[in-house]
């Protein structure tokens, strides 16, 4: 790792914008995933602009919209805040299963939603794949058994963010900061399909940043819950991310998002009707059949089918009486 | 020769044997040795050294001017290096020295040129900075198309790249095709397990400095100091005692570091060129990609058993790669643990455009126990035999015989029927076994040497090395023992060929090579300081005992231990001593078993070892603490073996893909179970400490019991290691 | 300082320590380097192994993937600094006893993450004790003879309090 980039200490959003918008600059927040992606020889920047230098970007404080969470609050504190797990346990529960305790002291809720995807031919120089600007996908023929089941390319990665499906469940808004100011979007419109962008999960414009992310409160009820090959250690092998409201013994709303079976967060409506047409113990069945509707998986990850609906039903069970 | 007579055996089986054992040597330990150091639980020596990071190892070495070199590996699984241009790197900032190492690349990671340089960063650039004329070949990593015909020949040449045959010294096709026929049950599956790399923590590396005289001194990351300094030798074309090679400490070697790599060579070059010393570690993804691995298999097994369930016929076809290197043998368990009239064998390296296989704890024997072990219990099933009941009426091993019934004590083998679990439907429980076999006896040849001071200091020379294993500490304890000390008291040098030759640390050999050595060195020089100090006690020198840090006389008169050492003349006692020949004794190799219970989760195909009941025998325990670790260490390899790991390549490229820790897997805290070790106690009069090896028995057993655990908890077998819930979910059918 | 530098102060082990290194540099390889405190160890540059780990302002993070830069006015604790004076901290002292220390290359990241757990959770339980070092790989003990040498430590400090 040895670019000769310069190392910015941002002090407000304002000049951390100003300083992303120089040629070749890449935020930092808790340098998991920009590190990694520097070392295996994928990322040189130029510039490196620290956002955990802004003072106060960190903040996990409720409004009076709910929850707005700092770019650069740790997921380590995301996932021991007690209010905001009272109000919100399913973001909480998906800060927590990220990596390793110690990733989590380092990595920033903004660094977790743009990390970039685990692909092994992406992270490896060696290959020039379309997400990387070159041709095609070199996983369509070779070792596909982690990609996505949903999307249908020109790049498989899955998207490998936990809290991401989450805060789509939760219907969070993020709040950008550019160059030409500040913008909010639903979270779901921040992620983009490979085939509309396949150089990149989600969009930002030149200089930009995620500053905040803000969950409104409205879906009381939520869970996360990831498979893992290796549960000391893993990304998602599949993951449901359910939010919703119950009603005695079945939903009123919910939202079904599934992780690490797609190129973004996945929603699933179908999931969802079948949840809230039946009580929460009868949904278990059709909403998690259902939830792997329109898969199309490659050679090596049909696997991937059982592993989404034993997500989703985990998930809908768990809010069943104990 | 002496003839001396022993009792061996194990509690509850002792006997008594003659041996001959050299007059120089002290009387054998057998069963009735009473001892006060050996046998304990006793804490590393260098426990503190590694716990503050003080321990140096390779990697910590830093010497005066030492540059840092960095490798240029191929991109490609097969190409020729039409050119390997070094110019621009060596004008690159801070370069002092480039050179070229290999033009034809075999494998994806293969050694092409290096540089050193004054920093890490620098090297990095000029290593980029080579410009290499690449003329990219065909290639083949794929086992089964490097069969074929028609398939690149990995090394040129018309040599195919299946290279086997039948074994010796078995039945024919046609008798085994008779014995199969006759029997009540059999059975034929094919297992394949994959090729695992040793991810060692540390990795792989040496710091090689030229002296002014012309000798060379290099540190290496290695389980054999002897035979680097021989390949380095070698290499250079020296004198072996004009290369001296130290090793402190060591981050893990399993096999890996037993002889000298490629690295160590790279390094002393550069540093020649450079005149400077040089030090080179090896990146994760090198280690991954050309820091050894064990080889793949597949097992084809045909077997067969009569009413009485004893087996009529064992027939194995097997291949499987180590790579560009053969080694892929993994027939061992079952040609020799069960006794069958009829055995057959047939055994193909494949060899294929990947990374060279090297020894990895207990080669072969872990593929090859899982495949003839899950064979155990299918055939067991058919017989409706209990598999622990099957297995021992086809198995003539006393030892193991009795450690089955203590593992099965505790694993509560006779509830196996009637498992609970923590999840209803969505879960089963399984009970599954495991027989051990391996040999661990040791090797003569390996020296020691004791010295005691007129001051009362002791100290072993010894050049072994300890790899983690704890050789250090148990060097200490043999000459405490000896000589009525503690083993804090004794000063122990390894690691370091000026001192006198000792074996690699490999084969489960280090602790019963070198500690009759040990003792015999150490009782030598013990006999030179009572006669020294005989006088003073007015006692002959045959009536003098060491015990309790005092020099006692037989009628009870006494000195301490460092008063008895100031009668030596002169600065100190020292005598060196050679490890005999293995006497004729009770067993030359080691038995054990392995239960293991898992719970396997229906939905997701997720296998949790709840816990493993290990009973392993290794002769007579020196330090149950460090024997203890190294049974839980080979279980969690082979847990991590059974479940989670395997190299994967691109087969259009031949690449690695998974050459991290993320996406090559390894068991970490949350995959342990609970593990319960039984230390079956052997005398087996083979030394005169009767001392095994146990660094690889434990791995041997595990990823078969794991499997029939499996198997017992869903009804169906799954032959493919390793065992990942994509394997459980199709078994299950579940899509 | 040349250009493509970093200066940073901060308290190192306790004691207040200003450096000055290459921009690009990770927190790892000043210690190592700069600093010559070898104690925490390589293992795998991209934060998936542990050997790395110290503790930044208390909480344990990997330093393989912390720009050194970053630790400007923080309080870093490696492996060299657990001990009190002479005296060995109790994880220390378990892991040297329990013989948790096989190889000992992956003992440093081990401590620095366990002595985080047991100062935030005294009394953590063996499920507890799992969870909080899922981050480091031991390739040689096979872990449980770590958790004992955790539970030793906190029953130790326990007593102590």
């Amino acid at each position: 790792m040895t670019s000769p980039f310069t190392f910015w200490d941002a002090r407000t959003a304002e000049e951390a914008a100003a300083l992303l918008s120089k040629k070749g600059a890449m935020a930092l927040g808790g340098g998991v995933d920009l590190l990694g992606e520097m070392k295996e020889g994928i990322r040189a920047p130029e510039h490196i602009v620290n956002l955990r230098s802004i003072p106060g970007l960190d903040k996990i404080q409720k409004t009076d919209r709910g929850w707005r969470v700092g770019a650069t609050a740790l997921l380590t504190d995301i996932a021991d805040h007690a209010d905001l797990r009272k109000d919100l346990p399913g973001f909480a529960e998906s800060a927590e299963a990220v990596a390793t305790p110690q990733i989590r002291n380092q990595g920033t809720i903004g660094g977790n939603l743009a990390q970039r995807p685990r692909c092994w031919y992406y992270r490896a120089a060696e290959f020039a794949c379309v997400k990387k600007g070159g041709k095609g996908c070199p996983a369509e023929k070779g070792e596909n058994r982690y990609l996505a089941i949903f999307g249908d390319g020109p790049c498989h990665i899955v998207h490998p963010s936990d809290c991401a499906p989450m805060l789509v469940a939760l219907d969070a808004r993020l709040f950008l900061r550019g160059p030409d100011g500040a913008r909010d979007l639903p979270i779901a419109d921040f992620y983009e399909l490979p085939s509309k962008n396949a150089l990149c999960e989600f969009t930002l414009k030149p200089g930009e940043f995620i500053e905040a992310v803000e969950i409104p409160t409205a879906l009381p009820r939520s869970t996360y819950v990831k498979i893992r090959e290796k549960d000391s250690f893993d990304f998602a092998i599949a993951a449901c991310a359910i939010a919703g409201k119950i009603d005695g013994d079945h939903f009123t709303d919910a939202r079904v998002v599934l992780g690490g079976v797609a190129p973004v967060p996945w929603r699933s409506v179908t999931a969802e009707a079948n949840l809230r047409k039946n009580t929460i113990a009868d949904a278990v069945e059709p909403a998690s059949n259902s939830a792997t509707d329109g898969a199309r998986p490659m050679s090596q990850n049909a696997w991937k089918i059982p592993m989404t609906k034993a997500a989703v039903a985990r998930a809908i069970r768990s809010f069943l009486p104990r | 020769m002496a003839k001396r007579t022993l009792r061996v055996g194990y509690p509850g089986n002792y006997r008594e044997i003659e041996v001959d054992s050299p007059d120089a040597e002290p009387a054998p330990w057998d069963a009735d040795s009473k001892l006060a150091v050996v046998g304990k639980r006793s804490p590393r020596l260098e426990g503190a050294d590694k716990v503050t990071g003080k321990a140096k190892y390779t990697a910590d070495v830093k010497l005066q001017g030492m540059l840092v070199a960095r490798v240029l590996r191929s991109p490609y699984a097969r190409a020729t290096a039409r050119s390997i241009g070094l110019a621009k790197a060596l004008k690159m900032p801070g370069v002092k020295a480039a050179i070229e190492v290999e033009k034809e690349a075999r494998y994806h990671g293969q050694a092409i040129a290096a540089v050193a340089a004054e920093t890490e960063a620098q090297a990095e650039d000029a290593v980029a900075a080579i410009e290499v004329d690449w003329a990219v070949g065909e290639h083949v990593v794929d086992v089964e198309a490097a069969r074929k015909p028609n398939a690149p020949r990995v090394h040129g040449g018309k040599n195919p790249n299946e290279r086997g045959g039948e074994a010796q010294n078995t039945a024919t096709e046609e008798a085994c095709v008779t014995a199969l026929k006759k029997s009540h049950a059999t059975v034929d599956i094919t297992f394949t397990t994959p090729v695992v790399t040793h991810s060692c923590l540390e990795s792989h590396g040496s710091v090689a400095r030229w002296e002014s005289d012309g000798s060379l001194t290099v540190w290496d990351s290695t389980q054999s100091i002897f035979g680097v300094r021989d390949g380095l030798a070698r290499g250079f074309q020296l004198p072996a005692e004009k290369v001296r090679v130290v090793k402190e400490h060591m981050g893990g070697g399993f096999g890996s570091k037993l002889g000298m790599g490629q690295h160590s060579m790279i390094a002393a070059r550069l540093a020649r060129e450079a005149k400077a010393p040089v030090k080179l570690m090896l990146t994760r993804k090198e280690e991954h990609l050309a820091g050894g691995n064990r080889p793949s298999s597949v097992q084809r097994v045909r077997a067969g058993a009569d009413k009485d369930g004893k087996l009529t016929c064992l027939w194995l076809q097997s291949h499987g790669t180590g790579g560009i290197n053969g080694g892929a043998n993994c027939a061992g368990p079952l040609m020799s643990l069960y006794n069958c009239p009829v055995r057959r064998l047939w055994h193909a390296d494949v060899i294929t455009n990947a990374s060279p296989a090297a020894a990895f704890r207990a080669p072969g024997h872990v593929q090859g126990m899982f495949a003839l072990e899950s064979t155990m219990d299918e055939l067991a099933g058919k017989l409706g035999l209990d598999p622990i009941e099957f297995r021992k009426r086809n198995d003539q091993n006393e030892m193991r015989q009795a450690e089955y019934g203590e593992g099965a004590k505790m694993a509560g083998w006779e509830a196996r029927a009637h498992l609970p679990n923590s999840g209803g439907r969505h879960k089963a429980r399984g009970l599954g076994v495991s027989a051990s076999i391996w040999g661990g006896g040791g090797a003569p040849g390996a020296q020691a040497r004791c010295v005691i001071s007129r001051d009362g200091a002791v100290e072993i020379q010894c050049g072994t090395q300890d790899i983690g294993t704890g050789t250090r500490t148990i060097i200490a304890m043999i000459a405490a023992e000896e000589l009525g000390l503690k083993p804090e008291q004794v000063l122990v040098k390894l690691g370091d060929t000026t001192l006198p030759f000792s074996h690699g640390s490999g084969g489960s050999m280090t602790a019963p090579s070198v500690t009759p050595a040990v003792r015999a060195a150490t009782a030598a020089a013990r006999g030179r300081v009572f006669e020294a100090c005989a006088k003073s006690l007015k006692a002959d020198a045959d009536n003098l005992t060491a015990k309790g840090g005092n020099v006692v006389a037989k009628g009870g008169a006494s000195i301490p231990w460092a008063e008895a050492c100031s009668k030596i003349a002169g600065a100190n006692v020292s005598e060196q001593a050679t490890r005999a020949q293995n006497f004729r004794g009770y067993k030359d190799g080691t038995a054990g078993c392995q239960f293991a219970e898992v719970e396997v989760d229906l939905e997701t195909g997720h296998v949790q070892v709840l816990r493993v009941v290990a009973v392993h025998d290794c002769g007579r325990v020196v330090n149950p603490l460090l024997a203890e670790s190294q049974i839980n260490g080979g279980i969690i390899q082979g847990l991590s073996y059974a479940l989670l790991e395997q190299r994967i390549l691109d087969d259009a490229t031949g690449r690695m893909m998974n050459a991290n820790f993320s996406d090559y897997r390894i068991a970490g805290p949350k995959e342990i179970p609970e593990i319960s070790v039984v230390l079956f106690d052997v005398s087996n009069g083979r030394t005169n400490t009767g001392v095994m090896g146990i660094g690889e028995p434990p791995i041997v057993p595990t990823p078969a019991a794991i499997a029939n655990a499996v198997a017992h908890a869903i009804g169906k077998r799954i032959t493919d290691l390793p065992i990942t819930p994509d394997k459980i979910l199709a078994a299950l059918g579940k899509k | 300082m040349k250009n493509g530098e970093q200066r940073i102060e901060f308290t190192l082990n306790g004691d207040k320590t200003s450096v000055t290194f290459p921009t690009f540099k990770t927190l790892l390889e000043v210690l190592r380097e700069e600093l010559n405190l070898t104690g925490t160890k390589h293992g795998c540059e991209l934060g998936e192994c542990g050997a790395c780990a110290v503790l930044v302002d208390g909480k344990p993070v990997l330093s393989c993937l912390m720009l050194a830069v970053e630790a400007d006015g923080t309080k870093v604790t490696t492996v060299e600094g657990l001990a009190d004076d002479a005296r060995l901290h109790p994880l220390q002292e378990a892991f040297a006893d329990c013989g948790a220390a096989q190889c000992g290359y992956c003992t440093p990241g081990f401590l620095c993450t366990a002595k985080a757990l047991l100062d935030k959770k005294p009394d953590a339980n063996r499920r507890e004790i799992s969870e909080a070092l899922a981050g480091n790989i031991c390739r040689c003990t096979g872990y449980i003879q770590i958790f004992e040498a955790v539970e030793q430590a906190a029953a130790k400090m326990a007593v102590k309090k």
